[in-house]
């Protein structure tokens, strides 16, 4: 039902407008951080939510984030009894979270005249370190309190002041403390961007309008959405497919889905009960992550200029078993759950969306993010430093379209650390960065390549490796052919010995070792013609 | 005697001062060879000696969206030949599965590697033997480049192997483009990709400038040929020739000047630009309550990344030319192609296809006796017999112009909406500048559908982009990375007296004289990203208060206890651009009976109405005439629906109130 006194025009406008305040809150955030991770790689996320802590806008950034803010949002509501000037922290997987190293901010938006935040705005930006036993904090765990720091939804700014008590409890605890520092900062600030871009907007159209045009958005989300669901067949579609082991023994684990589309009442639900229970190393999502893929999923299915607001998820229902490897329970590590269980998940609701519509819907991509943390003592300076980063890999093939080549894909979509950026930040010489030919799967429609990236250490180092893919290709649709695995190798500086490396591993390299990483092809799509 | 010459899809637009008058000359544009439209418009307006030409040209535009470019080489340190492609490793649209694969100008079989290698701290680790060179000039020679782009890891810290490899280039003959000198910036792949498309086009642009100087010089004795940039500012042609990546949006660019200028004398300083022209339409937004028009260090043009700064201007395919037809699946559809100047709309005699501008003919909306001045006669039976052949399942031509019409304003509604609503502002707080040869045909129309409440039609709408570049000032940008901490700040007049000595010198050259602003791009130290502060010459120490005010406002916070860093020290010189400050012009009320040709009929919303036309020179400020009507003019003509208003304001400016709500 369309609300009588909404005018669509006027909705069009508030849409792009609120959308742009997360855009914003975005931009503050890269010009201002000390991180690469941030500032050039832009490993963050900025949403805005009404008063119910719905979300109705989020920028353009990381899909990983997009079910898990609103928990973020509702876990610093039931814990913080807010009050105007405050702003909450929190990365604890088990209270809003996703993994350790993503820190989330949340500020409640007081209007005059309310008692209560009339909205929140939150941000969210991957820090490089957050303490535990490896530097930068992906490294292979059994519990998450090797993972890092964990922080409650706290009070880190109150009353307008930075809360130096909680400040300087995280800071001593991670191993880069100046560049979180400065980036806890830049947070702040964004934060602020968009209670002030709110508050314009307030003053402009009034808190009434807005609450009419909100719920008409999400209204207008949901109707998309079950358009679409409409035109899907009737039925049940089940798929799997495996993360190679856990880092920890070398057993593969089984995400599977089983989804039901309803096209009669439009909607859709999703079950993961049969997938592996939660392991005892770091690939463990939380539930937060698989709604994410969800998500991501459903926001595919949509046409491009579609909002991202909390009506998209009204006719979806998740199922998940808690303990699972999709739904983890405390004290189950997860670092590995945001970054390679969320793409196996997209894997997985892809292959069986494949069954039920296979015209439009691309074979596997990469499958894993490869991601490479390195920490140590930069020689320039004599203080630590942490690096992370992720490095894209082969699209899957498209039906009539070939797959992109060393493009992120799915749930993240991080830029490179621009080769100049990283070596004058970190002890690093980089030795090339190129297509892996020939990685992509064959097919009618070509999977797209893999990338080469290897680097030189200028500093004895800990690095630390959380990959996959490595047993399990990313798999071809339609007879097309699977991508090539992915791989690691490091070669010794005194010995010129190569050696491959397992995907999640954490090991010590010295000045002059090279390490290099090459990614995953994509899936192709067809069979090749003879 | 100055004259701009604007060249653009269908028209040549000619301006320059007579006796403190603008005034403007149409000729039809040359695409073959544009200097040939350039030629005849200066033969019209019989310039005589001391010619000084200033030019905006499309060269630089079409062969990026034609992609008839050079065939370019890319040079870059051994290792990552493949970077141009992978870009930074991220994808455009993030739901969408079926994007299609991003360009790269480079072939594949034209990315070369050197084995050489700088450090971060700028010191050359390896530099290349001779004979590395020697192999390296071969393999570019046989793989055919025109034209090569050099972009080595930080070459904008140390050049000196970047040189080496330039000067090995140079013997082959074809232009080289060097990123130490096009952006010496850091960020390997927007610097690369910036130099890529400079040497992409270099070819072209070099040959078509330098040969319009020849002939200018030919025919008009001594002259001086500028060019206008991206960044509105003018360059001497030997400059826009070197580097051709500064002009890709130049006619625009003028537009935007142009439009800036009148606006503002006008009184109106939150403004949406809407430059409708031939073949595409140019829209930008400038809030001049927050200072001058936004430069934008981020462009995209045809899909690649340029860093050079640039105006901020969005283009839609779609223009006055653009040709109408049924697709397959039976929509009709507008653009991207183009009748051009030739053949033309049917209309003008030649052309055979439905266009734009044959559809607002049979709607009424163009004035045979006085369009462009008479100069081009319009065929109403053929426009008539061939809108009919069209016209695919409509009822009648009427229908289908009708048609046309509304599916091109909602292309040009679209655009604007990118520009405003896309980037968070609220189109009803702007004013709509409308010009170019169609925009103020379409404005109000336009207007109404986006509820923005005026629209200003300048004088000479149909050769504002001229007129811009008739009063641009001539700007150049001069750098020099200092990376700097805080109290740096106090040694800086060395370097910027370096670089006001080295501009004045090229100013001088040209035989011109500037006025140098100096600023300081600074950063907290380890941020990625600068804010550009003004430099106090005598009390430096302002710049830092500077700094912690604006980073406060725009990022939410500041802390002056924090380091700094000072990491640009700029100097743009400004040489002042034609004086031209029209006086205003009491207003007298009147009805515009004086300027009333004719009464005819004009189609709005499927219905004729009678109209009345006017003519627009024989308006005088103070005049107020009420929709529906036409008011015809010589570079173009403003179609006044019913329920709108115009005024002629105090410098000959039509100011239309829009009235009339949007249709639910």
């Amino acid at each position: 039902m369309k609300r009588a006194n909404v005018d669509p025009v006027e909705l069009a406008i508030f849409q792009s407008a609120v959308h742009s305040i997360a855009e914003e809150m975005g931009a503050a955030l890269r010009r201002t951080a000390l991180s690469p991770n941030i500032k050039e790689r832009r490993d963050y996320s900025c949403a805005v939510f009404d008063s119910q802590g719905r979300v109705i806008a989020m920028g353009d950034h990381m899909p990983v984030h997009l079910g898990s803010m609103p928990m973020s949002v509702q876990a610093a509501v039931d814990a913080i009894g807010f009050a105007p000037g405050d702003i909450a922290i929190l990365n604890d997987p088990y209270a809003g979270g996703t993994h350790l190293p993503d820190i989330t901010m949340v500020l409640p938006v007081y209007v005059a005249g309310r008692e209560q935040p009339a909205f929140y705005v939150c941000n969210r930006a991957h820090h490089a370190d957050v303490g535990g036993a490896h530097a930068g904090s992906m490294g292979p765990a059994r519990e998450i309190f090797q993972e890092g720091i964990r922080i409650p939804p706290v009070r880190i700014v109150r009353g307008g002041e930075i809360d130096r008590d909680v400040l300087s409890l995280i800071l001593l605890n991670v191993r880069t403390p100046q560049e979180r520092e400065g980036d806890l900062d830049s947070q702040i600030g964004a934060c602020r961007v968009g209670e002030r871009r709110v508050h314009e907007l307030v003053g402009k159209y009034g808190l009434e309008r807005i609450e009419d045009w909100i719920g008409e958005l999400l209204d207008y989300s949901e109707r998309l959405v079950r358009a679409r669901l409409r035109e899907m067949p009737a039925g049940e579609f089940c798929a799997e497919d495996w993360l190679d082991d856990d880092g920890v023994t070398d057993e593969p684990r089984k995400i599977a889905v089983r989804l039901r589309f309803n096209p009669d009442a439009g909607e859709l639900r999703a079950d993961f009960s049969g997938s592996s229970a939660q392991v005892e190393g770091s690939v463990n999502a939380v539930r937060a992550i698989t709604l994410s893929a969800c998500f991501y999923a459903l926001r595919c299915l949509l046409a491009q200029d579609a909002p991202a607001t909390a009506g998209i998820l009204r006719p979806f229902t998740l199922t998940t078993v808690p303990g699972s490897i999709v739904d983890a329970r405390p004290p189950a590590p997860v670092a590995g759950g945001n970054v390679e269980t969320s793409q196996r998940i997209v894997d997985v609701l892809l292959r069986a969306l494949a069954q039920a519509v296979p015209e439009r819907v691309p074979a596997a991509s990469a499958g894993t993010m490869s991601n490479l943390t390195i920490g140590g003592i930069d020689p320039r300076t004599g203080e630590a430093f942490t690096y992370y980063e992720t490095t894209a890999g082969g699209m899957g093939a498209r039906p009539g379209l070939d797959g992109i080549s060393g493009v992120h894909t799915h749930m993240t979509n991080s830029l490179n650390t621009p080769i100049e950026a990283l070596e004058y930040a970190y002890p690093f010489r980089m030795i090339r960065y190129q297509y892996r030919d020939g990685s992509g799967g064959a097919g009618q429609f070509r999977g797209g390549s893999g990338l080469i990236r290897e680097l030189e250490l200028l500093a004895d180092a800990q690095v630390t490796l959380l990959a996959d893919r490595r047993k399990f290709r990313p798999y071809g649709l339609q007879d097309g052919e699977d991508g090539a695995a992915g791989r690691a190798v490091v070669t010794r500086r005194e010995t010129g010995n190569e050696s491959e490396l397992p995907g999640k591993t954490s090991l010590r390299l010295g000045k002059g070792d090279r390490l290099r990483i090459e990614t995953p092809g994509g899936g192709g799509w067809g069979r090749r013609s003879e | 005697m100055r004259v701009a010459i604007d060249t653009g899809g269908t028209f040549t637009d000619c301006v320059y001062l007579a006796d403190g008058q603008l005034q403007a000359v149409k000729v039809f544009s040359t695409p073959s060879d544009p200097s040939l439209a350039v030629m005849d418009g200066l033969e019209r307006i019989g310039v005589g000696a001391s010619l000084e030409l200033r030019h905006g040209t499309t060269v630089g535009t079409n062969t990026m969206l034609e992609r008839t470019g050079a065939r370019v080489a890319f040079v870059t340190t051994a290792g990552f030949e493949d970077t141009i492609a992978i870009g930074r490793q991220a994808r455009a649209s993030l739901y969408d599965w079926f994007a299609p694969a991003p360009v790269c100008l480079v072939p594949p079989e034209l990315r070369f590697g050197v084995p050489e290698r700088v450090g971060a701290e700028g010191n050359i680790l390896r530099s290349p033997t001779d004979d590395e060179l020697a192999e390296l000039v071969g393999r570019v020679r046989t793989g055919g480049a025109e034209s090569v782009a050099i972009s080595l890891l930080f070459s904008f810290a140390n050049p000196g192997n970047e040189r080496r490899v330039e000067a090995a280039l140079r013997g082959l003959g074809i232009p080289v483009s060097a990123s130490h000198r096009i952006l010496p910036e850091f960020r390997e792949y927007e610097r690369a990709s910036t130099t890529v498309v400079n040497a992409y086009l270099a070819p072209r642009m070099e040959s078509y400038l330098l040969q319009l100087e020849e002939r200018a010089v030919a025919q008009h004795g001594p002259a001086r040929v500028d060019v206008m940039q991206s960044s509105g500012g003018i360059i001497p042609v030997r400059f826009g020739a070197q580097e051709a990546v500064r002009t890709v949006v130049s006619g625009p660019a003028g537009g935007v000047i142009g439009a800036c200028r009148v606006a503002c004398r006008a009184g109106f300083d939150r403004i949406i630009g809407f430059d409708m022209g031939g073949t595409s339409t140019d829209v930008f937004l400038a809030d001049m309550t927050a200072g001058e028009a936004q430069l934008t260090r981020e462009s995209v043009v045809a899909g690649i990344p340029i860093g050079v700064p640039m105006l901020d201007i969005h283009t839609a395919g779609a223009g006055g030319g653009s040709m109408a037809r049924f697709d397959a699946g039976g929509m009709l559809r507008v653009g991207p192609e183009s009748a051009g100047a030739e053949p033309g709309p049917i209309c003008f005699g030649r052309g055979a296809l439905p266009t734009v501008t044959d559809a607002d003919f049979l709607l009424g909306r163009l004035d045979p006796e006085t369009f462009l001045g008479g100069g081009v006669q319009l065929h109403r039976e053929r426009t008539e017999q061939l809108m009919r052949e069209c016209k695919g399942p409509l009822a009648t031509a009427v229908d289908f112009a009708t048609g046309i019409v509304r599916v091109v304003e909602t292309q040009m509604e679209k655009a604007v909406r990118v520009i405003s609503v896309g980037r968070g502002y609220d189109p009803r707080d702007f004013t709509l500048v409308a010009f170019g040869g169609c925009g103020p045909l379409h404005a109000c129309s336009l207007a109404r559908s986006l509820r923005i409440p005026a629209v200003l039609v300048p004088a000479l709408p149909g050769a504002l982009s001229a007129v811009g570049i008739l009063l641009a000032d001539t700007v150049r940008d001069y750098s020099r990375t200092v990376m700097l901490p805080d109290e740096g700040i106090e040694n800086l007049s060395a370097i910027f007296a370096e670089l006001e000595d080295r501009a004045a010198e090229e100013f001088a050259a040209e035989g011109l004289v500037g006025t140098a602003c100096r600023s300081l791009d600074i950063r907290y130290r380890g941020q990625g990203y600068e804010l550009n502060v003004e430099y106090h010459a005598l009390s430096p120490l302002r710049s830092l208060e500077t700094f912690h005010a604006l980073h406060r406002r725009r990022y939410g916070f500041a802390q002056e206890s924090r380091p700094v860093e000072i990491v640009n020290a700029r100097l743009r010189m400004i040489a002042a651009g034609e004086g031209y400050a029209p006086g205003k012009r009491a207003l007298v009320r009147g009805d515009g009976r004086a300027a009333l040709a004719t009464t005819r009929e004009i189609c709005f919303d499927g219905n004729f109405r009678a109209s009345r036309i006017y003519r627009r020179d024989a308006l005088v400020s103070g005049d107020a005439i009420e929709g529906p009507a036409l008011i015809t003019e010589y570079t173009s003509a403003t179609l006044l629906p019913p329920d709108c208003s115009a005024g002629v304001d105090g410098f000959g400016n039509l100011v239309i109130a829009v009235g009339g709500g949007v249709s639910e």
